[in-house]
């Protein structure tokens, strides 16, 4: 007997992001199934609190669903689509919430995620371990000041606060970070 | 252009790409990037950085019960008499002007229901099933050997399954597929099933006496 589940687990991304907006139940739980725990580790890696990334990670969904019809495969995949929309549904509750967007805590514990190699993909060559290993690369402030800009949405401002040094720097450091990983990821996918 | 314009625009160009720039640095910078294709070009560059970062965020499991809440917030519980209200709910999907960092969407789309048929790039199809003129559910076609076949339809509680369904070819023959049960006149179902993109056209259902209960055209080629 064929399963529906193992189906629907076929059904590539696009697909679903379409069906979703045919308001069929299955594909609605499909997709859900499918990216929450992306979505969720998403709004939670940003805001720290379990409820506000649940409330997060359901706005999500909901606008994904609102907006199925204008997702452009060209500008990259439905995960990838879904990981920007809860990360912006994030930095906003962040904002609305408190005035200092992050916890020096986190941040050192963040900065480890990304830049530390699981042991199961120290060989990987794949693109997200491509970016792991150029962060890692970056001098610790630089690290710091992209993973604030670029994970937890800081400006420049906030960044050269948090970090107690002149506003002209923290821009130095956002940029030749995001420049120099760009620079890395490039000569990675050259080779 | 004036360089300067364009130098000014770099200094800038990381906080841009990782949308983080101050309202109206950014709506200046976007306004530079409207007028020239290199600053784009760099900019676009610079956006795959924030989205590699947010790729190494690991993924965590959320509360129990929370795809349920998620489901039931889409207006996806299956109550079969209210799905139709939904349809045209997820028809118009509204006007929107907002921004998601990389992806940058500035488009305003004027409400409007999804085509009849319509083709994507990884040679998904799909099109509207419709009965009597109405539309009632949606087939979904994936071509090649690893292709299949998927399809949702709400009858309004006027179809009783099982219902077959065949698949149309454009020279007018038809390959049965399989058959699957209707609940108060609402079912989904899907195989496997390898199809050809240039000859495959179409699909039918059938209630269990023969007769046709909805057709669907796909796109061709």
């Amino acid at each position: 007997m064929w399963r529906m589940g193992l189906f629907l687990g076929r059904v590539p991304d696009e697909a679903l992001l379409t069906g979703l907006t045919t308001g069929d139940p299955e594909l609605a739980v499909a997709f859900v199934r499918r990216y929450q725990r992306t979505v969720f580790g998403v709004a939670l890696a940003v805001l720290g609190d379990p409820q506000l990334a649940e409330d997060v990670a359901q706005q999500t969904f909901e606008r994904a669903w609102r907006h199925a019809q204008v997702y452009d495969p060209r500008r990259g995949s439905v995960r990838s689509w879904l990981m920007a929309i809860a990360h912006n549904l994030a930095i906003d509750a962040v904002r609305a919430r408190r005035a200092s967007p992050v916890d020096p805590e986190d941040l050192d514990a963040l900065l480890g995620i990304v830049t530390e190699t699981p042991e199961r993909q120290a060989l990987a060559d794949d693109s997200a371990e491509r970016v792991r290993r150029a962060v890692a690369e970056l001098p610790l402030e630089q690290a710091r000041a992209l993973v604030m800009a670029g994970i937890y949405g800081m400006t420049a401002r906030e960044v050269a606060d948090a970090e107690d040094v002149p506003l002209g720097t923290a821009k130095t450091r956002i940029r030749t970070g995001t420049l120099k990983v760009r620079a890395l990821l490039e000569a990675a996918e050259k080779r | 252009m004036s360089g300067m314009e364009c130098e000014r625009l770099r200094e800038l160009d990381a906080e841009l790409a990782l949308g983080v720039l101050p309202a109206r640095e950014r709506a200046e910078a976007v306004a530079h990037l409207d007028r020239c294709p290199n600053c784009r070009e760099h900019v676009k560059r610079l956006t795959v950085v924030g989205d590699g970062l947010l790729a190494l965020l690991p993924g965590a499991e959320p509360p129990v019960g929370f795809e349920s809440r998620v489901v039931r917030a889409l207006g996806a519980a299956p109550a079969p008499k209210r799905r139709r209200h939904r349809l045209g709910l997820a028809a118009a999907a509204a006007a929107l002007a907002c921004g998601f960092g990389g992806w940058a969407i500035g488009t305003v789309v004027e409400a409007a229901p999804p085509p009849v048929s319509q083709r994507t790039d990884g040679g998904l199809r799909a099109a509207a099933l419709v009965s009597d003129g109405h539309v009632v559910g949606r087939i979904y076609a994936q071509a090649g050997d690893e292709g299949w076949v998927y399809m949702s339809v709400d009858l309004d509680g006027n179809g009783r399954g099982p219902v077959r369904c065949l698949l149309v070819h454009a020279d007018g023959s038809t390959v049965p597929v399989g058959s699957f049960p209707l609940k108060d006149g609402y079912g989904y179902w899907g195989t496997p099933a390898a199809t050809d993109p240039t000859t495959l056209a179409g699909a039918r259902l059938m209630a269990p006496d023969g007769s046709v209960l909805a057709t669907a055209s796909l796109p061709t080629g």
